[in-house]
């Protein structure tokens, strides 16, 4: 077998240091660099891509966050601004309110004053008149000597009763 | 019909002699130097234009870069990267080897002992140079690991011995019984073609199977022998 002939040793080994030194020096100085470059371009590109992406991601979901707030914030002022005014037209139906119901009530209590004064007045004129007209009375019934003093006397005792 | 064995007879081309030894310039040297050519020259050419999308001239030396590095990256780990031209080298030179033996006529370096066996020394030495590189004096660690009582060293030390020198010989030897018993049988079938006159067509066929199934054993056996030099380089690396 030819495979087993030793003698073309030195031959085989140098020749074979020879050609695969000068192909790993080709290999590592053109080709893998040349190879390499490409993948790393591509795969920084896919990364800065990626990283662009994701970054892109993050500021859409901070924008979503600020809209989701201003949102909230615009809600709540809303309701803010609701309340306030429902407060507002409650405490001015309520003044209203009062104010119409101290104006009622002092209205009743002049009414009330006026009732009572003329009351007064009507009583008195009564008081004025069975006076006046007792004697007369009792004149024409045959009591001529009762005095205006006795009248009022009995007047009153009668008012009291 | 001629010897089957012929094909592996190697011829000087051009006889050289230094202080007395034949470093003639062979046939297979003569493939050797064509693979490197070969190799080179489809690369550069597959690399001529290169764009961020590759072309499919781009992606063959792509393709191979990405397996040799993940081919390192899972057998060494991430500080092999360092050792990935040699790696890469060695596949690739192996590959064009067995692939430009294939030709009718060509010469098939990788089926001798003496031309694998030199690149199987030459892997050798390097794992050996890194592991002292990496190692220092704890190198020697690799001919007796740790955890063995000292009583037993007289019989670990031979085995560690003979079990790494084994390394780069089963690695040869795989590679060039591939070689040669592929090329063999290629050329005895051949030799059917004229015996059998007419129905000579059928060893033709028969042939035309056997290459297409020897250009998957050439790079199936360059893939065996790098990825075993990928661990033998990882053995050298680390503690086992």
């Amino acid at each position: 077998m030819p495979q087993l002939d030793f003698s073309i040793f030195p031959s085989q080994f140098f020749w074979l240091c020879v050609s695969f030194f000068l192909m790993l020096f080709i290999m590592s100085k053109f080709i893998i660099p040349k190879t390499a470059e490409m993948i790393n371009l591509r795969k920084a590109k896919i990364d800065a891509d990626l990283a662009a992406a994701e970054e892109l991601k993050q500021k859409v979901e901070k924008t979503l966050e600020k809209y989701n707030q201003a949102l909230k914030k615009a809600s709540d002022e809303a309701n803010a601004s609701l309340q306030k005014t429902r407060d507002e037209l409650n405490a001015t139906i309520e003044r209203r309110q009062q104010e119409l119901t101290q104006e009622l009530n002092a209205e009743i209590a002049a009414g009330e004053k006026k009732i009572a004064a003329a009351k007064q007045k009507a009583l008195g004129n009564v008081e004025a008149m069975v006076e006046e007209l007792t004697p007369l009375v009792l004149k024409k019934i045959g009591f001529a000597k009762v005095s205006a003093k006795e009248i009022q006397t009995a007047l009153k005792m009668t008012e009291n009763k | 019909m001629s010897n089957p064995m012929e094909q592996f007879v190697v011829k000087p081309i051009v006889p050289i002699e230094v202080g007395g030894i034949d470093i003639s310039f062979t046939n297979s040297a003569l493939f050797m130097m064509l693979a490197v050519a070969v190799s080179t020259l489809l690369f550069a050419l597959c690399l001529r234009k290169r764009t961020l999308v590759p072309s499919i001239a781009q992606s063959v030396p792509e393709t191979i870069y990405e397996f040799i590095s993940s081919l390192l990256r899972e057998n060494v780990g991430v500080e092999g990267l360092k050792y990935f031209p040699f790696i890469f080298t060695v596949f690739l030179f192996v590959a064009f080897g067995n692939l430009l033996g294939l030709f009718p006529y060509a010469f098939t370096f990788t089926s001798h002992l003496t031309a694998v066996g030199s690149l199987s020394l030459i892997a050798l030495a390097f794992n050996v140079l890194i592991g002292i590189r990496k190692k220092k004096i704890g190198w020697l660690r690799t001919f007796m690991p740790r955890g063995i009582p000292m009583a037993l060293a007289p019989l670990i030390v031979p085995i560690e011995m003979i079990s790494f020198l084994s390394k780069p010989f089963s690695l040869t030897v795989r590679l060039v019984a591939n070689m040669t018993v592929g090329h063999i049988m290629l050329k005895i079938i051949a030799g059917f073609v004229a015996a059998l006159g007419v129905l000579g067509f059928i060893p033709v066929l028969f042939n035309c199977c056997i290459v297409c199934f020897e250009i998957f054993i050439a790079l199936l056996q360059a893939f065996i022998y790098t990825v075993l030099s990928c661990i033998y380089l990882g053995d050298a690396l680390h503690e086992h």
